[in-house]
């Protein structure tokens, strides 16, 4: 299934929860911030959380230099 | 309004959603900003050319030549002084009017309530996740509103916590020393006009909340992906498993206060 992830479209096993999308895309950042839709998920909702076709997922590596 | 800071801030007077009550709502309001780095610089300046009647500028550190490519308020002649002093000179020589008061300290658990006192808002410039920690838990024990800003590289995020708000700074952003112990605070790369954006969005949002207008950043989490230029917010949502608001919003409902 097609997804928009980080603004560019992929393409993604049917049926993959966050957590597995996160192997997959090979995100090694442990504190990695993760938004479906425009909305925060929580890391504990992360394997539980389903990826469904032309959902807009970010994933956003916390930024805190000042 | 004496008539020099009637044209002074003429421009911003100008806009209906401002007018001379907001305008006056900034010159009574005591801002503090918590680092006088790239985030700090630019929102420190703003917010003093905004009119805001107090700014206290916090920061331990002394100027380097290597801040000098996105820490505005310092010049090469700066190096080697405190930077909140060199701070509070720039500031002052933007605006006269208004009262500037540097600090030179780290802001810590020890002197945190004391800085706050007369304070209505926090804008963050901090560099490191444990200063964040002190202001989220001092903020949300004091009742004050505080800009979260954080920049690396070419991204850089914001979102502004209130009374009020579903999540605190913790629930959202989870220590990285407790999975990553030594990993904390490496020195970063970043590109100035990053830092620039976001203390932009946090000034924007500080003018918003002091005077009372808009919507702002409460609630949801804005991220800026410099290098393809791309900006997204997401929608936050209470995290009930949080420690550290959670008791405080019972705490607060018990008291039949307001909630947080």
């Amino acid at each position: 299934m097609i997804i928009q992830f980080n603004g560019l479209e992929e393409t993604v096993p049917r049926g993959v929860t966050i957590s597995q999308l996160i192997e997959l895309f090979k995100e090694g950042d442990p504190h990695v911030i993760v938004e479906q839709n425009g909305r925060y998920i929580y890391p504990k909702d992360y394997d539980t959380c389903m990826v469904m076709e032309n959902d807009r997922i970010e994933f956003i590596n916390p930024n805190l230099g000042g | 309004m004496p008539l020099d800071d009637s044209q002074r801030y003429s421009r911003q007077i100008q806009l209906p959603e401002i007018n001379v009550k907001g305008q006056e709502k900034l010159s009574r309001s005591t801002v503090l900003i918590a680092g006088a780095g790239g985030l700090g610089s630019l929102s420190a300046l703003y917010l003093t050319a905004a009119g805001v009647g107090h700014v206290i500028i916090v920061d331990h550190d002394q100027v380097e030549l290597s801040n000098l490519n996105r820490q505005l308020l310092h010049r090469e002649s700066s190096i080697g002084r405190p930077k909140a002093l060199s701070a509070a000179e720039s500031l002052g020589r933007l605006n006269s009017s208004i009262q500037i008061t540097p600090v030179q300290a780290t802001l810590d658990q020890g002197n945190i309530d004391d800085l706050l006192k007369g304070v209505d808002l926090i804008v963050d410039g901090c560099d490191n996740y444990q200063t964040r920690q002190v202001i989220n838990r001092a903020c949300l024990s004091h009742g004050l509103p505080w800009i979260f800003g954080g920049v690396r590289g070419f991204n850089g995020m914001a979102t502004s916590f209130v009374p009020g708000s579903f999540t605190c700074f913790e629930c959202i952003i989870p220590d990285p020393e407790k999975s990553e112990p030594g990993q904390l605070n490496p020195i970063q790369g970043i590109l100035g006009p990053t830092a620039g954006i976001i203390a932009s969005i946090q000034a924007i949002e500080a003018v918003k909340l002091l005077v009372g207008m808009g919507s702002s950043l409460v609630n949801r989490l804005m991220h800026l992906s410099g290098l393809d230029m791309r900006i997204t917010t997401s929608a936050l949502t209470p995290n009930p498993d949080c420690r550290v608001c959670n008791p405080v919003r019972k705490k607060r409902t018990q008291k039949n206060d307001h909630p947080v």
